[in-house]
């Protein structure tokens, strides 16, 4: 009995999906004035005001697809239609470009900060109180796919208290997940991005303190303009441009990201 | 070559989630298959729920309840100084639930399916409720036990969206096989995920091939 309600529920849910794609492909012009970025999660804050203010100089829409900059790189090179990668560091950008996947060379649009924080009001967030037992879990980006993980990693490294802490790490698939851990006091603390502790959501929301930065290697964010097959890259090319104008560095400043001279 | 505590504690969880669930579906099968209550059909609509329902949302909650950050969460804390999030016990009881249809579903139709003579036949000659159960009913639906195990089981063993939510990722406490797939794709270390995933294809294809030829009579000789 219960195999039946599976197979009829299957049926059904295939027949609406199929009808939803037919609906969806009906709807979409070959000819758009839209641009798709795949934004590192650290970045979706600042991403999301400097394409609307890209959006209002040029009336290019853009859609915004947000999550680790492993598994956004993971998915280009499987061929995800992305125009525009906005990464965390540059050895993914590199590696699209390596696997020519890219127009040109990957730049350098913003270096990422690094802060603790957490959403408990009675703490003041220090890197000696990790060690304290009041703190049972420390949230971190994953290491082996989120930029900011590693220079988690790396800063506990130098300070000498990974081998104190390593117990207490809880690892969110991307930066999102982090805040999330944290935002939902389900880790007392974490490592995010400066960015998100500056954001108009997260602003006054529990305690943070940037960290020291010569303590971690620069996270230096790349960008680059993904290669499409059929498709013009005008459009791409004027917001890779506008990622490196005045206007949109003043926002990554905002943000709490270091723009080069 | 590959790192083998995520397989050990996938393997770990899905058998402490199984025993968990069979101790729990056994009476709640039972209630479901004989009760003429009125709550029947919402407990029977709960029980089915995560069928349907995307494992995000269970996560979500869960998620939400077990953060000391909460009422629940904190109350756990408190009074039995313990925190479910990022942890062992928290997956088993995130799986429990995730799988409770697997197991409580086969049970029940297999109950239902009885003559109720049997039931009879045993209640007039002086049998308890418990005896009838355990020395009568459960031996007449030994395959739709094991359906029900191994559903459970390998069901378990595909968990991935609840885990993700509540688990943390921590390896050798919440880093299941899944999970460790998704990681290494996303580090694009496909030769990995590939290892991961074939063992988890075969394990998978094994489990179900053997419900299958036990339930098809092919095996009846070693099942009786």
């Amino acid at each position: 009995m219960l195999k039946a309600i599976f197979i009829k529920f299957q049926n059904f849910k295939f027949n609406v999906f199929i009808i939803i794609l037919l609906v969806v492909s009906g709807c979409k012009q070959p000819k758009r004035n839209v641009i798709r970025i795949a934004a590192a999660a650290n970045m979706q804050y600042a991403i999301e005001e400097i394409s609307n203010a890209f959006t209002e100089k040029t009336g290019v829409s853009c859609e915004l697809v947000v999550s680790s900059s492993g598994k956004l790189t993971a998915q280009i090179i499987e061929g995800a239609p992305y125009d525009i990668f906005v990464s965390a560091n540059m050895k993914y950008p590199n590696e699209i470009y390596k696997n020519e996947l890219a127009l040109e060379a990957p730049k350098v649009y913003a270096y990422g900060q690094l802060v603790l924080w957490s959403m408990y009001q009675e703490m003041e967030p220090s890197l000696e109180m990790l060690t304290n037992d009041t703190i049972v879990h420390i949230a971190i980006a994953n290491p082996k796919t989120a930029p900011y993980g590693q220079a988690a990693i790396e800063l506990l490294k130098k300070s000498n208290v990974y081998d104190l802490v390593e117990e207490k790490l809880v690892y969110g698939e991307s930066i999102s997940q982090t805040n999330q851990f944290i935002t939902s006091k389900s880790s007392e603390i974490g490592f995010t991005a400066m960015s998100v502790v500056l954001s108009a959501k997260m602003k006054d929301k529990g305690g943070w303190i940037l960290l020291n930065k010569k303590e971690y290697t620069p996270i230096e964010q790349g960008a680059v303009i993904i290669k499409r097959e059929n498709q013009d890259s005008t459009n791409s090319r004027k917001f890779y441009k506008f990622l490196f104008s005045k206007e949109a560095r003043e926002i990554l400043e905002d943000f709490g990201y270091l723009v080069a001279e | 070559m590959i790192d083998w505590a995520p397989i050990i504690l996938t393997t770990k969880l899905a058998l402490v989630t199984t025993i968990v669930l069979l101790i729990i579906s056994i009476p709640l099968a039972y209630w479901l298959a004989y009760s003429k209550s009125r709550i029947k059909p919402i407990v029977e609509t709960l029980v089915s729920m995560p069928l349907v329902l995307p494992p995000t949302v269970l996560g979500f909650y869960l998620l939400m309840a077990f953060s000391p950050g909460n009422s629940f969460g904190s109350w756990l804390q408190d009074v039995f100084g313990i925190r479910l999030i990022f942890s062992f016990s928290g997956l088993v009881i995130g799986s429990v639930i995730y799988s409770l249809p697997f197991m409580v579903g086969p049970i029940q139709s297999g109950l239902s399916g009885l003559p109720n003579s049997l039931q009879e036949a045993s209640y007039v000659l002086g049998k308890s409720k418990l005896k009838t159960l355990f020395s009568v009913l459960l031996p007449n639906i030994k395959p739709s036990l094991l359906t029900g195990l191994v559903l459970a089981f390998a069901h378990t063993v595909g968990e991935f969206g609840v885990v993700l939510m509540i688990g943390g990722n921590i390896p050798e406490k919440t880093k299941v096989v899944s999970i460790a797939i998704y990681d290494e794709v996303e580090a694009l270390n496909y030769s990995n995920a590939n290892m991961y995933s074939l063992l988890l294809f075969i394990i998978t294809f094994i489990i179900l091939l053997f419900v299958y030829l036990i339930n098809g009579g092919y095996l009846k000789r070693f099942w009786k």
